[in-house]
């Protein structure tokens, strides 16, 4: 297991404090909201730290949103449309930073990867194994799935994706909450806990992967 | 303020940012004045550019109205919708090609050309002519005023190379792009702006090619797109031609299908299906009037709005088919929709609101001009973009996703559909073969698991990488898709810090090289373009001047002496002549004398008024 701490990145010195053009304190890393300033950080700045939060799994969606949309007006590129080029690549950067942790942020799934590879959990390379009950169940899904998906529209076997894809979801939102709690509050760098809730993630990305299949079978396939 | 004063001087000209909806069937300009957005018009004449370019036979070139006037006139060199080539090779046009009046090839590097009297010119070109006439119609609107730069509008399921050629168009029309915005985030601004309503929306933008669904969030002045989905090949076009290949069914008995595939047939057809189309908008039959006598071509059939909804009814269901898609990307169900905003010509139909409405279950916001919604949001971004305005800002996304092709043509993902813009991606790249200095990959766009199934965006080589065994380089290649929703690749080897360069070898686009020849072309042409319009307005000028001088050479011969008559007699006949000839310094010459000797017969007249004006009035009354 790693015994690197890239938390420190953002509890520690590495990410700006203060406003270096007019001290005044700062909300993100990327910008001033005082004097309108952006700032390069020299480091990878977290998704948490671009928008100003501690890490933490839970999370409000509508102050999230906020936060994006304040950080927005302060990097967004519209807004230095007639800046330099210099200014305008930095414009380019930070918001392009902003939205990947806006995206990392708002997804349950991305967020407790993120905090899972940041508390020194394994990553999805590292432990690929799922909860072994939730194996078994797998196998039969994939079945129905098969048959179904194989079926014409209307068949009893394609009307069946239908309890399925309810089945799943249910499972998927226990499965969430599982790592919700797990995660609340974080465990402690390299804690046992963190390569449970990896597993339990792995399932979660299986669930994703075959209610994708499901949607595309009900809503037509994307061109 | 939506331009820069850059010179205080009256008489400089002001320098203008415009918003342009660069349209399949019309173009227009919008500008941002005194608070709000307005269309830039001629007085007296339509908003609407109709997006036609026709080649006349001495290659001088016509655009807008008068180019489509000649449609039924010239109809080999007569270019309609030039936006469904923008970007796209044969292979992937889309167009029915055998019911295209013109000439259409590709070349090696799969990029259109049309074929126009003798002479080659790639959409962009075409495009480019549009936009110049856009700008000088706009320019006429602003009294003059400079217009350098603009915000374009493209559909927001363009891909990559249909946005790099419209950016391309409008190089070559001299423009700055100042942004690329998509139509439907371009049309919410607008509405938002009108309406001063925040809450979700979707934008439901059926154009004359193209069909866009987007679906925004707009809280507190931000405008954020959630997702989108689309057709660029989906639009009135489309209705227009089930009513062409109707036509043609009811005449199948009358005339000989080679008929069919004549240039007049095929442009008379057009302009007949679309007229029918247009009146079964507002009322429940129309006729569909095709009349060719030197074809044999003889049709006046009644057409009834049933009749119609039945043949559009696939179209329409595959605009409804993407509004599923977008709505389930963006995780909402029809219930979470605060309004449903109609926007782009195609809307017009009754039979796309009553489906829209029925879908959404909720009556469509209809109030905004569909033809000019998409013109004035861009304006009110140029005026963002100039600085103008921080309250609103518009966060947009990607539309299709950015892959690259792996080993066995599969595609690794790199950025998904509906992320937001700008975004950026690292990949790790390395070597195969020991010293191996160079690395292809191939980026491409799309949503379908094969690379072969995907549209290619462009086949990059890396260059330049430190020779080393193999395995051991450590190339960075960033992907980033900027604020234009176009894709920007950088790369860096990262173990030597060797930045490595990167070669494009753009699919349906122009090299910049090409562009910059076209642009050198283009303004010698610009001079003879130039000249040849200068001339034009002489002799119309020239003629207005004959007319009132012969009209008053009674009055001349009377009251003016022998000498100053004789010299407007001769200026007359001299003027009379250089009508017809296609030197500008004559024409102008023969002008500026018939200007100068009709001077004296000018003052008799006006002297006449003004005695006819003051006569019998007292001196305080004048």
């Amino acid at each position: 297991m790693s015994a690197t701490h890239p938390m420190s990145v953002s509890e520690g010195v590495a990410v700006p404090h203060a406003c270096t053009t007019c001290g005044a304190g700062l909300e993100t890393p990327l910008a001033c909201g005082d004097c309108g300033m952006m700032i390069q950080p020299e480091v990878d700045v977290s998704p948490f730290a671009v928008v100003g939060l501690e890490p933490s799994y839970q999370l409000d969606e509508r102050d999230l949103a906020q936060r994006v949309r304040k950080v927005a007006r302060l990097v967004h590129p519209d807004f230095f449309a007639g800046a330099g080029p210099t200014m305008r690549a930095l414009a380019e950067a930070h918001g392009a930073r902003l939205n990947d942790a806006h995206e990392v942020l708002k997804n349950d799934v991305r967020r407790a990867d993120w905090l899972v590879r940041h508390r020194g959990g394994p990553s999805e390379e590292q432990d690929r194994q799922m909860p072994p009950a939730f194996l078994m169940e797998v196998l039969e899904w994939n079945e129905a799935l098969e048959e179904g998906a194989a079926a014409p529209a209307g068949s009893a076997a394609r009307v069946a994706l239908g309890a399925l894809e309810e089945e799943l979801n249910a499972l998927r939102q226990a499965e969430l909450d599982k790592i919700e709690s797990a995660l609340t509050p974080l465990p402690d760098a390299g804690s046992p806990a963190l390569a449970e809730v990896r597993r339990t993630l792995n399932a979660v990305r299986y669930l994703d992967r075959a209610l994708r299949r499901l949607r595309d079978l009900r809503v037509g396939q994307p061109q | 303020m939506g331009y820069i004063e850059l010179n205080l001087l009256d008489n400089a000209p002001r320098r203008v940012v415009v918003g342009i909806d660069l349209g399949t069937t019309n173009s227009l300009a919008a500008v941002w004045r005194d608070g709000r957005a307005e269309v830039l018009r001629v007085e007296g004449e339509p908003a609407l550019v109709p997006s036609v370019v026709n080649v006349r036979p001495d290659g001088s070139l016509v655009v807008g109205r008068a180019a489509r006037a000649l449609a039924l006139e010239d109809p080999e060199h007569t270019v309609f919708s030039v936006k469904r080539f923008m970007g796209r090779g044969l292979a992937d046009l889309d167009v029915d090609l055998e019911n295209t009046p013109f000439r259409v090839t590709e070349t090696d590097s799969k990029l259109v050309q049309i074929h126009l009297r003798g002479r080659v010119f790639t959409p962009q070109e075409l495009s480019a002519l549009i936009l110049r006439a856009v700008v000088q119609q706009a320019g006429r609107a602003l009294d003059g005023a400079e217009i350098a730069s603009a915000v374009i509008t493209v559909p927001a399921y363009f891909d990559d190379a249909q946005r790099q050629a419209t950016r391309d168009a409008a190089r070559l029309a001299g423009l700055e792009v100042l942004r690329i915005v998509n139509e439907p985030t371009a049309a919410s601004l607008a509405y938002g702006l009108d309406q001063r309503k925040e809450g979700t929306v979707v934008v439901f933008d059926l154009g004359g090619g193209t069909f866009d669904v987007s679906i925004l969030s707009i809280e507190d002045g931000v405008f954020q797109v959630l997702s989108t989905n689309g057709d660029t090949h989906l639009g009135g076009d489309d209705f227009d031609r089930t009513l062409i290949a109707f036509a043609r069914r009811e005449l199948a008995d009358q005339v000989n299908a080679s008929v069919f595939g004549t240039p007049l047939f095929q442009q008379a057809a057009r302009l007949a299906a679309e007229k029918c189309k247009i009146q079964l908008s507002s009322a429940p039959l129309a006729e569909l009037v095709l009349q060719l006598p030197e074809l044999g071509v003889h049709l006046r059939r009644i057409v009834t709005r049933e009749e119609f909804q039945a043949l559009i009814e696939p179209l329409v269901e595959r605009t409804l088919a993407c509004c599923r898609r977008a709505l389930d990307d963006a995780g909402l169900e029809t219930s979470a929709v605060d309004e449903v905003v109609l926007v782009g010509g195609s809307t017009r139909v009754p039979y796309v609101r009553e489906r829209v409405a029925a879908a959404f279950g909720r009556t469509p916001h209809t109030a905004l001009d569909p033809d000019q919604v998409v013109a004035l949001g861009a304006a009110a971004q140029a005026e963002v973009l100039m600085g103008g305005r921080r309250d609103i800002l518009l966060l947009d996304v990607t539309p299709l996703s950015l892959g690259i092709e792996t080993v066995g043509g599969a595609v690794a993902k790199l950025i998904q559909r509906n992320s937001s813009v700008p975004c950026s991606v690292k990949e790790g790249f390395t070597t195969y073969v020991d010293n191996q200095t160079g690395i292809d990959f191939h980026v491409v766009q799309g949503e379908r698991e094969l690379a072969r199934d995907c549209r290619t965006l462009g086949r990059f080589q890396l260059k330049g990488i430190p020779p080393m065994p193999a395995g051991m380089p450590r190339v960075g290649v960033k992907f980033h898709i900027d604020a234009d929703g176009m894709l920007v690749v950088t790369a860096k080897e990262e173990s030597t810090g060797t930045t490595a360069s990167i070669e494009v070898r753009p699919m349906h686009g122009l090299t910049d090289k090409e562009v910059d020849r076209m642009l050198e072309e283009s303004y010698a042409r610009a001079r003879e373009d130039f000249d040849e319009r200068r001339r034009v307005d002489l002799v119309a000028e020239i003629g207005t001047m004959l007319r009132h001088t012969q009209a008053n050479l009674d009055t001349a011969r009377r009251r003016l002496d022998r000498e100053t008559y004789d010299d407007l007699v001769e200026a007359i006949e001299a003027a009379a002549e250089a009508q017809g000839s296609t030197d500008l310094d004559v024409v102008q010459r023969a002008r500026d004398g018939l200007d100068r000797a009709s001077i004296p017969l000018a003052a008799v007249l006006m002297d006449d008024v003004v005695k006819f004006a003051v006569s019998g009035k007292k001196l305080s009354e004048i």
